[in-house]
């Protein structure tokens, strides 16, 4: 049995001979020390604080995000406009915090989603092998080779009241929002499937996962207890990965005509709105495209950051 | 492991088939059909017309019934006419397929010179400076939304600067080497800025998890060179997912450039099956569908036997 | 003003071309180098007879010719024939049909010297055979009316022939078919009918030269991205300026305008190519650069409503919604005004137009007087309820992906809400648009959408009670509103039977009376063309109806200085 702890057994193992106190915090101290990623970090925070906020920012300041005021189109920046106004003359600061909570559920729900899935799968798929294996890594070639196109379409005409969704929200002006949440989810979780699958595969090898096996573990245990901790990093870069990729193919089917619908504002489509008007209302353009620009990066660096938490000696090479 | 290969391909082709059927269904399930998106263009098209049109191209029968027609024909090497080109889908294929193949090939190319240096960089001095910056200029490509990015080069390269066309594909034969490639700059350079922070990324982040295992520091410590240590035996572990997260690139690639060709009027894959998805052109789309499909399952294939080559304890039986 | 200068350039640069004429060595095709245009679409098939799209019209303006078309004035003009037909000058005549009803047979003199590329004579035996393969039933050309409305043409020698029509029209002087090439392509069609749109040389070998007999040729061609021209010895006409003419389609509207700012294209066409509200903010910016040339069209944005969804059966309720919709706000602030707001279905730029209707200027206080007499008088927040508690709320749809419309729907929604009423977008991808919710009657609501339509054309399929698609007649018909009034159905059928001029005006009045009075249908305003047009280009003129510019390219050259 000492051979199995010179391996890489449970991180926890190791947490708790290397530092004195929980895991989370340990995990926390780690973070802490990667600067950019607690940047981030805080930066996110406050970012959905101010999304979240908007309905009371859009309350105190007296204005409507989608009043349409045409006297008022592409109005310089004032005390009233703080960020000048759009093309219908609305608020574009509104629109902003609007489109934003838009664009981060939209990424958030749909990675999060699409991340279970994928573990699930790419766990089932590398521990068991054989058949199971075989069949589930085809359902997942399947699904990549899936064209998203009609998909979407075909999504996008099928009548949701037939689907037992209450009408309420089915004929909302929202619908869009949840159609693209489920479609992204559904065909979004193979990467994180594939490469669960493939550590799984490089892990059940290891000696600690049959002595594991050997002194009768259940295989739920084992894949919940041991390989899971392992296979998270990957999980982790994945899943971070994917919801600025989800922001970004948001933007992209907005790009299509097939995004978040008007007058629900995202970021995405305020972006492709505004690129005929990228000569003549450049402001229009840029503040979306920065604030996509800026998340999706801050998802990038918060991965990074909870990844070099997560592993343990990921941080001590050379640098520094 | 030759029975693996037979194996896999073999369940490459029954995959194949179901989408086959699976795609054909999915296009049968959209809304309308080609006759109604011709009314919209030409109000002049009588019930009759209409009825006539559909029969003519078969509409009139069945879903399943139309892609037995379409099966059998296909097995015999006929895929029939495009609806929105009227031509033989082949030859409209067969061109989109090689402009498709040259712009993703000489992006991926770009993309590894970029990434497999840059990575293995970052990796080996992690919260270094230069670390730091890779990392920075990887995010920031991954960061910017496509279609935005195609647009900012245009607006730099081709209306300010005018040292390159704004898009489009050359003249023809009556004009050099030199001036076809000037098309081409600019679309492999947007697919290329917009795809390769994520190679660098994970090119990094497996190097540094294959720096960390042991045999590499026993590998070190019996005094084997710093390059042949990363060269021999990290990079070859490291190169796993990266093989992985490459090879599904490539089969999403062919119908994903649909940005980048849209913009630069570039004639490839992406934008062809795009645009028969939307004018419901079913041989077109079924075919280069199919074709995005099995280059995916090859791709997938490929990478499982990389990995069996590059992992030795990955067996297959 | 502009398009006043645009007429004057025209009209100096035909005198110009007059004087040439007289000295018959002078006409020399080219000199003007090239052209390259920036359009937006693609034709599917370079066949003149199947399918329907304005840019193979566009494109075969260059290339071939109508025997007649509606001119950039909208009067109807022989192109290739050599006179109009019409009863008063004999070359047309009333025909008693087999069944007792009343016919007329049209004679038309083809241009002697009309040639193809190839050097054999355009001839009214060709016009014969388009007729054939148009009526043919297995050919597959879409709008078949046309060819089964002729029971019989009747060639006479080379260059005259008689079409036999089964009814008679106001519009019996146009001759709707297009001239197909006998001697290449006879064979193919008669071989296999069926396939013959697969083979026709149109799409099989598109630059072969038997196949044009206009100013231009086409070169080469390749397929989805542009296509070469260039001038066509046979032409019989006013020698073209150009040396060669690239058509280059770039679909994406902002890289459209990269493309001309860079100069990799000299024009935008206004047929297909940029929203008015872009090339408005573009002339802000580069006005100097190039000409912008706006012309009102035949394309009808409009709101169709629902008429079974009980909300709107009521017509109060629908002349509130266009009294509370700022039309002409909507039209001044996003558009600068060059699409003017619609009142009616038929252009003011059509000759059958009535000025004497009823009109719905914006006036928010008389809507929320017809809404409380409607008995949505219950206020709260800001909605109006009836007595019953049900909310005034509707759903509005338009095509996903047409910032036009967006820009429209959501003014519209917004000005709407101030008189109460609770508006819902829902749009959806085009083809799920048209192809599903429209074409079954799906729309909840309303739906904003628009028509195409040709001078004098009688809006028959979208306001005739026999047109209101349902289950029983499989979806057919385009009164998508579900529109239905005995008046209105006869004098529909009599605006198309009426050949007294006067009469027939008075029918049309009453019926643009009556689509006012009932509004079944919401007017929105005309889509005008924006054409983006080099400085040095001179000739050009928007014609605004469904025969492009491009079939007066002859017209056009470069400026001496440019």
């Amino acid at each position: 049995m000492t051979e199995v702890r010179s391996y890489d057994l449970a991180a926890g193992a190791t947490f708790a001979t290397e530092e004195s106190g929980s895991p989370a915090r340990l995990l926390w101290r780690r973070f802490r020390k990667h600067r950019l990623a607690m940047g981030s970090l805080i930066l996110l925070i406050v970012m959905a604080l101010a999304v979240f906020a908007a309905p009371l920012v859009e309350a105190w300041s007296g204005l409507d995000a989608n009043r349409v005021d045409l006297m008022a189109r592409f109005a310089a920046p004032s005390l009233e406009h703080p960020l000048g106004a759009d093309e219908l003359g609305r608020d574009l600061l509104l629109r902003l915090l609007y489109g934003g909570r838009v664009s981060l559920t939209v990424g958030l729900a749909a990675a999060l989603i699409a991340a279970v899935i994928g573990t699930i799968i790419g766990l089932a798929a590398g521990y068991f092998g054989g058949t199971l294996d075989a069949l589930l890594m085809r359902l997942t070639d399947g699904v990549i080779a899936l064209p998203l196109l009609p998909l979407l379409i075909v999504l996008a005409a099928i009548d949701l009241t037939q689907l037992g969704i209450p009408a309420e929200i089915a004929q909302s002006q929202e619908a869009s929002l949840y159609r693209i949440v489920v479609l992204v989810a559904l065909v979004g979780w193979t990467p994180v499937a594939r490469l669960v699958r493939g550590a799984t595969l490089s892990m059940k090898e290891r000696e600690f996962i049959r002595a594991a096996q050997a002194l009768g573990a259940s295989n739920l245990r084992i894949m919940a207890v041991h390989i899971l901790p392992n296979v998270a990093s990957p999980i982790i870069v994945a899943t971070t990965l994917a919801v600025g990729n989800i922001i970004l193919l948001e933007s992209v089917l907005s790009f299509l005509g097939l995004g978040i619908q008007p007058p629900v504002p995202s970021w995405g489509n305020m972006l492709t709105n505004a690129q005929e008007l990228m000569y003549s209302a450049p402001m229009l353009a840029v503040w979306p495209g920065l604030l996509i620009f800026v998340t999706v990066m801050a998802f990038n660096f918060l991965g990074d950051g909870l990844q070099d938490a997560l592993d343990p000696r990921a941080g001590q090479g050379q640098g520094y | 492991m030759l029975s693996f290969i037979i194996r896999r391909l073999l369940q490459s082709l029954a995959v194949l088939f179901i989408m086959s059927f699976l795609i054909y269904a999915l296009m049968g399930l959209m809304p309308g059909d080609p006759i109604d998106l011709m009314i919209q263009a030409d109000p002049d098209l009588t019930p009759e017309d209409q009825a006539r049109l559909r029969a003519l191209y078969g509409l009139d029968q069945p879903l399943t019934t139309r892609y037995w027609n379409w099966l059998t024909a296909a097995l015999q090497g006929d895929f029939g006419f495009s609806r929105l080109f009227a031509q033989p889908v082949g030859e409209i294929l067969w061109p989109r397929m090689w402009n498709t193949v040259l712009l993703l090939g000489l992006s991926l190319i770009l993309s590894l010179m970029i990434a497999l240096p840059a990575g293995i960089i970052a990796a080996t001095r992690p919260q270094s400076t230069l670390d730091n910056v890779i990392n920075l200029s990887a995010f920031a490509g991954i960061s910017i939304p496509p279609f935005w990015l195609a647009i900012l080069l245009i607006i730099l390269f081709s209306v300010t600067l005018g040292w390159l066309p704004a898009g489009g594909m050359g003249m023809g034969e009556d004009t050099g080497l030199w001036e076809q490639a000037r098309f081409l700059i600019l679309p492999v350079l947007a697919l290329t800025l917009s795809r390769v922070g994520g190679t660098i990324r994970f090119v990094r982040a497996s190097m540094m998890e294959a720096l960390r295992q042991d045999y590499i520091r026993t590998a070190r410590a019996k005094g084997l060179s710093r390059r042949r240590v990363l060269v021999a035996h990290a990079l070859r572990n490291a190169l796993i997912p990266v093989v992985t997260i490459l090879a599904l690139d490539m089969g999403m690639l062919v119908s994903g450039a649909l940005i980048t060709e849209t913009i630069f009027g570039w004639l490839g894959m992406g934008k062809t099956i795009y645009d028969a998805i939307m004018g419901n052109d079913y041989n077109l789309a079924l075919m280069g569908l199919m074709f995005a499909t099995a280059l995916t399952l090859l791709a997938n294939l490929l990478a499982d036997l990389t990995y069996a080559w590059l992992d030795p304890r990955i067996k297959y039986g | 003003m502009r398009q006043r200068l645009a007429a004057l350039t025209t009209a100096l640069f035909m005198a110009a071309g007059t004087l040439a004429a007289e000295e018959p060595p002078a006409a020399q095709a080219g000199g003007a180098g090239t052209l390259t245009i920036g359009i937006t679409q693609f034709p599917s098939t370079f066949h003149p007879a199947i399918d329907s799209m304005l840019a193979k019209s566009y494109m075969h303006g260059l290339t071939r010719r109508p025997i007649t078309a509606y001119d950039p004035d909208w009067e109807l003009t022989c192109l290739v024939c050599q006179e109009l037909p019409t009863l008063e000058n004999g070359m047309a005549e009333k025909i008693e049909l087999e069944d007792g009803d009343e016919g007329i047979a049209v004679t038309y003199k083809l241009h002697p010297e009309a040639t193809w590329g190839d050097g054999e004579p355009v001839t009214a035996e060709d016009v014969k055979f388009t007729w054939e393969v148009g009526k043919h039933p297995d050919t597959g050309v879409a709008a078949a009316e046309a060819y089964r409305r002729i029971l019989d043409i009747e060639v006479h020698d080379d260059h005259s022939f008689t079409a036999q029509i089964d009814r008679i029209t106001f519009d019996y002087s146009a001759f709707g078919l297009p001239i197909l090439p006998a001697h290449l392509e006879r064979e193919i069609f008669e071989d296999d009918p069926a396939q013959y749109r697969n083979r026709t040389l149109f799409d099989r070998d598109p630059a072969n030269s038997g196949l044009h007999f206009g100013p231009y040729r086409m070169v080469d061609v390749t397929t989805g991205a542009r296509a070469t021209f260039e001038p066509n010895p046979t032409w019989y006409g006013e020698p073209p300026a150009f040396d060669r003419i690239v058509l280059r389609v770039v679909e994406n509207t902002a890289a459209l305008e990269a493309n001309l700012l860079s100069g990799a294209i000299d024009m935008v066409a206004g047929e297909l190519g940029m929203t008015v509200d872009q090339a408005v903010a573009l002339e802000r910016r580069y006005g100097e650069r190039f000409d912008f040339v706006y012309r009102p069209g035949l394309i009808y944005e409009h709101i169709d409503f629902n008429l079974d969804n009980p909300i709107l059966q009521d017509r109060k309720v629908r002349h509130a919604l266009a009294y509370a919709s700022n039309r002409d706000v909507i039209s001044e602030a996003l558009f600068d005004g060059r699409q003017p707001a619609a009142h009616s279905n038929i252009s003011p730029l059509d000759a059958v137009h009535n000025d004497d209707i009823p009109r719905y200027p914006y006036d928010p206080e008389k809507a929320e007087s017809l809404l409380e007499d409607a008995g949505w008088n219950d206020l709260r927040n800001g909605i109006r309820y009836d007595g019953e508690g049900n909310p005034l709320r509707l759903t509005f749809q338009t095509t996903a992906g047409d910032r036009t419309r967006e820009l429209m729907q959501q003014a519209l929604q917004s000005q709407w809400r101030d008189v109460g009423f609770d508006v819902r977008i829902r749009n959806e991808p085009p083809r799920v648009f048209f192809g599903q919710t429209m074409a079954q009657r799906n729309f909840p609501g309303m739906a904003l959408y628009a028509w195409l339509s040709a001078p004098e054309s009688v809006p028959r399929s979208t306001l005739h009670s026999d047109q209101i698609p349902s289950e029983e007649n499989s979806w057919t018909g385009q009164n998508y509103p579900g529109y239905a009034n005995p008046r209105m159905d006869d004098l529909l059928d009599g605006i198309e039977t009426e050949l007294d001029e006067e009469r027939r005006q008075e029918l049309w009045d009453e019926m643009q009376r009556l689509y006012a009075e009932d509004l079944p249908v919401l007017p929105l305003l005309w889509r005008a063309q924006a054409h983006i047009l080099p400085k040095w280009l001179t000739g050009l003129q928007p014609t605004g109806n469904q025969f492009p510019s491009t079939f007066w390219v002859e017209e056009w050259d470069r400026a001496p200085s440019g």
